[in-house]
């Protein structure tokens, strides 16, 4: 075969099956196989959740001073704000938790706690793109991409790389978050708007076309099919055209699968109360967190959940800067049950062991007040959690100040948290490199460090 | 180092030690090049060694510090990277061994791409190919038939394939230079504009919208995307295009087209929250600048000199002679602009007189902006704490949105009465601090910019290009520069980090140029002194850049494969004879005109071949870097498009204006870009794709799914994939299901002409019987979905 047509067309490849690694991790064995990412668009608060700090009861609604000029991203520091929500302490780790989560503190001991976390930029465009691919900056490729292009597929009928919105629209920056920038577009994310008529975009004819029918589609196919082969015999050596006519049939396999995969009629009414499908309140989220778990049991490699929409009013994503109780409020009872229900089931069904399953923020929130009831951004400090997938439950890892605010303890950025996923898919982050405009780029540009004490 | 390579190197050695002398010139030099001068160079010498001048590698190689630094278990260098590869190793020490002798003649072998252009001897282009072709043993293919190669051109000058009545005319022409006819025709299309402006904004990573969140529409982006058509309809010489982009409201300022085109400097995606919504004088405000500034200027260096500049923002150039001081030198020429509309006029009158009142606005706005932060920035504890109510019921309300119950009601009016008795009790405080001679002041300040106001209001109405602006309209806390602001080389590329201040000017690499610019606080002079380094005749990687570029849009790859990387870690030219020779030639003899250029090219021998492969051939050529065959290409986003309009006889050429929005809009908070809801018959559904309204957020599926990059990656080079769910959009995309039905409507019953329309070739007996079936938009659709349509022999 030529080399340029080998790489021309098939610059959609992932690099393992260019390597012929396929499966095995890219450069070390794998813990785990794929990732389900949970994202809270417009910050989700830690002090509310998961990042307990009795301080901000005991000095609720003196002036806060934490020794040092803050500087915010709307307003100045107000007093001291303790969260709405009382504390309890869950599981063998005796990890707190708030009542936001009463569900999601069950499986404290399948989580592992990142809460030395900071971004760096405190505005919600360019720190989404930092946790989706590293950089402020919009134009790079989203870790999903990033694990599409190293990893390839688990299952050719499905997309390696997918995307679930949120029904009340995208996030800031919208689909540029999951961009897969300048790798090829094979590894470009594909959209599923779970629960409307038409889920995947051009997945099938306009239903108003009515010229098309079964047989004209059938025949339409195969005629397709003898044409280009045609074509091939008087166009020999150049491997682009067989891998487009090749692309009709995994296209037709694509159509297939693809109701099978996001029906889900089928499951049990048990399972459909475990995720909270029988509620009206969590039934959206636990829609997309039940379908997350049909994707990757067929094999697709990531597969991203949004919790929120972008910062507009009426509120409709976690950026409470206004009313906190009430915003935060909403989003946390409608991803609760919902997430606590996927973690469960996944490990029910042995999935957990090599799924890896990501709850993460752009940045925190201001241990503060913003204005009376609401709380500013803060990424100097915040938390993620990861459980399965080869991730050590029950850890807590790093730590912020007495208030909240910094991480003063073993900080880290999105580089480690991604380094340390890469890890576990067998893929060492330094060495995962794609040449762009002079430069050798990274899901975690020059930076990034294993968190081993993460690990179980 | 482990044993086994000490013995490979050490072999290595006694074969070069003793079959032939190791040159520095030619290999220790590069090596040293690109292994060590990132940290080893002038002005940065770590260690006081700089790996890039003979006298200072000749002392630590006879010191032997240059030998035991590089070799052993565990080489001390280089300090970052792997160690040097045993054939590296052997290399130093064949020379030192050797003598260390300099073999330079005291001049430093540059790197090619930055290495004096010859004069122009004269020769073909095809030379240079055969040439090499011989060397190789390889032939060239035959020509290719005329029917293959006037549909090759078409598709490469206009993105659109000839029409049957157009094939058949080429066909039927006698003349022996027919072919250099059509060319010279197709070159004076307007369509010849509209498909190689596409190139261009792809190199630029020009859009419609800002990207980041709240992704907003950019309405006046497209004169420079028309300027960019027009440019090279008018074939404007390059030199100009390259000075209009930097600095035309500068250098030609009376020249509408020229100033539209300096749309180049606000091409890339812009952070609007960051820009407008944070407050002056905060960290995060000074990054987005930094980062906008850092945009600019990886922008123009990738474009016009094929230089990554940018990858000097934390530290020096890791592999090119570009020092960090080279870099924040190049964000002090940008230091004086954001992003923002510019008004210009058509006559030059006017545009005259609008110049002069803008440069005496600029003037008082100068003054009255002391006085006028002043006030901005009163600050005591009193006010800090206004402020936050002030703010408090300002999110309380947005929060509130409209009341819907009696108690909302009570709610809002309550807030509203509050933070009106706060703004006024904050006015007075205000009042007291900065005293009562400001107000006056402010009001006489205020009052010359209404006069001048008035008088600009009574010029005819501008035009507006969103452009790079000194002086705009201030919006939220986006306000102009005024005077360019101070950028500090930044160390670690860090701005907590401040080091000595950046003063305008260019990359220092090139020898025959000056890269220090005049000291001057007007923004203006230091973009065109900027523009003007770019453009000179002795800038040779402007020069070797356009002309590799060119080359590589008519030849499916450049003769260097990284377009916007002349660097050492870019690749190396296949041709640098040619490359060189086709650069002087569009310098001195074409006088940078591009069209003369596309001619040579495409009336070359080389580029007549026929694409067919040969096995022999290719097993000694696969990459076909020598050219021994045409490259077969597949139609890019646009092209698949524009064509299909084209077949479907409903392609609108209409020319220019403001970019057609091919999407469901809603504006909110994050406006809402739908694709799914856009009709392809809705007005402006049908035009050429160079005049889509480009979101950078949410780019069209349908295109992006055929490779049309993001438009806010820097793109010198598509990728090309073939995928499952490229195939479906092909096959289910609205727009493609509707055009094969107005292609059947056009066909009227005739099978063989739609076969015609798009193939350009008779209907197939298997295609004929699946029309009679199914009908002719089954067949359309099937037809478009082909090989034969979408790849161009």
């Amino acid at each position: 075969m030529q080399r340029r047509n080998f790489l021309s067309s098939f610059g959609g490849l992932a690099l393992a099956q260019m390597l012929g690694q396929e499966r095995e991790g890219l450069h070390h064995k794998p813990r785990a196989k794929r990732i389900i990412q949970i994202f809270l668009s417009g910050a989700a608060s830690q002090c509310d959740t998961f990042d307990y700090k009795p301080r901000l009861i005991e000095k609720a609604g003196q002036p806060w001073d934490p020794g040092e000029k803050v500087e915010l991203f709307q307003s100045n520091p107000g007093v001291v704000m303790p969260s709405p929500w009382a504390w309890k302490q869950y599981g063998q780790s005796g990890k707190w938790v708030s009542d936001l989560f009463p569900a999601m503190a069950q499986c404290v001991d399948d989580m592992a706690f990142v809460h030395s976390l900071q971004s760096k930029s405190n505005i919600h465009g360019p720190a989404t793109f930092m946790q989706n691919t590293g950089f402020i900056l919009p134009g790079f490729p989203s870790a999903g991409s990033w694990v599409s292009y190293a990893l390839g597929t688990l299952n050719e009928n499905l997309p390696k790389f997918v995307v679930l919105p949120d029904r009340r629209g995208v996030p800031p920056n919208g689909p540029g978050n999951w961009s897969a920038g300048f790798l090829p577009a094979a590894h470009q994310a594909t959209t599923v708007r779970v629960g409307t008529p038409h889920p995947i975009y051009d997945l099938d004819a306009p239903t108003d076309a009515k010229y098309i029918t079964k047989s004209s589609e059938r025949d339409g196919l195969a005629l397709l099919d003898q044409v280009n082969r045609s074509h091939l015999q008087t166009h020999a050596g150049d491997s682009r055209l067989e891998a487009r006519i090749a692309s009709y049939q995994m296209a037709a396999k694509l159509q297939l699968s693809a109701p099978d995969v996001l029906g889900i009629a089928g499951e049990s009414p048990a399972t459909r109360k475990l995720y909270g499908l029988d509620d009206p309140i969590t039934a959206e989220m636990a829609e997309r967190c039940l379908v997350a778990r049909r994707l990757v049991e067929r094999g697709v490699r990531f597969v991203q959940i949004w919790s929120g929409a972008d910062n507009g009013f009426p509120r409709r994503n976690w950026d409470s800067h206004e009313n906190l109780a009430k915003d935060h409020g909403e989003m946390g009872t409608a991803m609760d049950k919902p997430v606590a229900g996927l973690l469960r089931d996944l490990k029910s069904r042995g999935l957990l062991e090599d799924t890896i399953v990501q709850w993460t923020t752009e940045f925190g929130r201001m241990p503060c007040s913003q204005g009376s009831l609401g709380r500013d951004h803060n990424p100097a400090g915040f938390t993620t959690w990861l459980a399965g997938g080869g991730f050590q439950g029950g850890v807590s890892y790093g730590a912020t100040d007495e208030w909240s605010y910094k991480a003063i303890e073993k900080p880290v950025y999105c580089y480690d948290i991604h380094a340390t996923m890469l890890h576990l898919l067998g893929i060492d982050h330094q060495r995962l490199t794609y040449r762009n405009n002079g430069i050798d780029r990274r899901l975690t540009d020059v930076h990034g460090t294993l968190i081993s004490e993460l690990i179980a | 180092m482990g044993n086994a390579s000490n013995v490979a190197a050490a072999l290595f050695t006694v074969a070069i030690a003793a079959a032939q002398p190791v040159s520095y010139q030619r290999e220790v030099a590069p090596l040293l090049a690109s292994r060590c001068s990132a940290c080893h160079q002038p002005g940065n010498a770590a260690a006081g060694f700089v790996a890039t001048t003979p006298l200072s590698v000749a002392r630590v190689a006879n010191s032997g510090l240059l030998l035991a630094t590089v070799t052993g278990e565990k080489p001390r260098m280089p300090k970052a990277g792997q160690p040097l590869t045993p054939a590296e190793v052997a290399v130093l020490t064949g020379w030192v061994a050797q003598g260390a002798q300099d073999d330079s003649g005291g001049k430093q072998e540059l790197w090619w791409s930055l290495r004096p252009l010859p004069k122009l001897e004269p020769a073909t282009l095809d030379s240079f190919i055969q040439k090499k072709l011989r060397a190789a043993n390889l032939t060239a293919s035959p020509a290719a038939d005329p029917r293959t190669l006037v549909r090759r051109v078409y598709i490469d000058l206009h993105g659109l394939p000839p029409t049957p009545e157009q094939t058949a005319a080429f066909l039927a022409d006698p003349r022996p230079d027919a072919y250099e006819h059509l060319v010279d025709q197709l070159l004076a299309s307007p369509r010849y504009g509209e498909r190689w402006a596409r190139h261009w904004l792809d190199i630029v990573h020009y859009g419609d919208s800002h990207g980041y969140d709240k992704d907003k529409p950019r309405p006046n982006a497209w004169p420079y995307r028309d300027a960019v058509i027009r440019a090279l309809n008018d074939d404007m010489p390059y030199a100009r295009f390259v000075r209009a982009q930097v600095a035309g409201d500068v250098l030609y300022p009376d020249d509408p087209h020229a100033f539209a085109l300096t749309g180049f400097l606000a091409a890339g995606p812009w952070d609007f929250v960051g820009h407008q919504e944070l407050r002056e004088g905060t960290t995060d405000k000074n990054l987005t600048r930094l980062l906008d500034r850092d945009d600019m200027v990886a922008t123009t260096m990738s474009t016009f000199v094929s230089m990554t500049a940018h990858c000097a923002r934390c530290h020096n150039h890791k592999f090119d002679p570009i020092p960090q001081t080279d870099y924040y030198n190049l964000q002090a020429v940008f230091a004086g602009i954001d992003r923002a509309d510019r008004p210009y006029d058509e006559d030059p009158a006017i545009s005259r007189q609008r110049r002069q009142l803008l440069a005496e606005k600029l003037a008082v706005q100068r003054r009255l902006q002391p006085l006028l932060d002043r006030v901005e920035f009163a600050r005591n504890p009193a006010l800090v704490t206004l402020d936050d109510r002030i703010q408090d019921a300002g999110s309380l309300l947005a929060h509130l949105g409209t009341p819907k119950t009696p108690a909302d009601v009570e709610e809002k009016k309550r807030l509203e009465a509050r933070r009106s008795a706060d703004r006024a009790q904050r006015q007075t405080i205000v009042d007291s601090i900065v005293g009562p001679e400001t107000y006056p002041a402010i009001e006489k300040g205020k009052q010359e910019l209404a006069a001048i106001d008035a008088q600009l209001a009574a010029l005819p109405t501008p035009k507006l290009v969103y452009s790079g602006a000194a002086y705009f309209p201030r919006a939220g806390n986006f306000r102009p520069s005024l005077t360019p602001r101070p950028v500090n080389v930044l160390d670690r590329g860090s701005l907590a980090s401040p080091g000595p201040l950046a003063r305008p000017g260019a990359l220092h690499c090139l020898p025959a140029l000056s890269a220090e610019f005049p000291a001057t606080e007007e923004e203006g002079d230091r973009r065109a002194a900027l523009a003007n380094w770019l453009a000179d005749p002795n800038n040779v990687l402007t020069w070797r850049s356009i002309a590799n570029r060119v080359w590589q849009y008519h030849f499916g790859a450049g003769l260097v494969d990284s377009p916007s990387d002349f660097g050492k870690m870019g690749n190396q030219p296949s041709h640098p004879e040619l490359l060189d020779w086709l650069t002087v030639w569009f310098r001195d003899e074409a006088k940078g005109s591009l069209k003369q250029l596309h001619r040579l090219l495409v009336t070359s021998a080389t580029y007549r071949q026929s694409s067919a492969h040969r096995p022999a051939a290719a097993l000694q050529d696969g990459d076909n870097r020598l050219l021994w065959r045409m490259n077969r290409t597949r139609l890019d986003a646009e092209s698949v498009r524009d064509s299909t309009l084209l077949a479907a006889g409903k392609l609108d050429l209409t020319v220019g204006g403001p970019s057609v929005r091919q999407f469901g809009f809603k504006d909110d908070h994050s406006p809402i870009y739908d694709y799914a809801a856009f009709d392809p018959d809705a007005p402006g559904g049908q035009r050429r794709s160079i005049y889509r309204f480009l979101v950078r957020s949410a780019p069209d599926p349908f295109m992006e799914r055929l490779d049309c990059p993001d438009p806010s990656v820097l793109t010198p080079k598509r990728t090309t994939t073939l995928t499952a769910i490229q195939a479906l959009a092909m096959w289910n995309n609205r727009f493609m299901v509707r055009m094969a039905e107005h292609l059947a409507d056009r066909a009227k019953g005739d099978p063989h002409q739609l076969s015609q329309w798009v193939l350009g070739r008779p209907l197939r007996p298997d295609e004929r019987a699946y029309a009679v079936q199914h009908g002719l938009a089954n067949l359309a659709r099937v037809l478009l979905n082909t090989n034969e349509f979408l790849f161009v022999d």
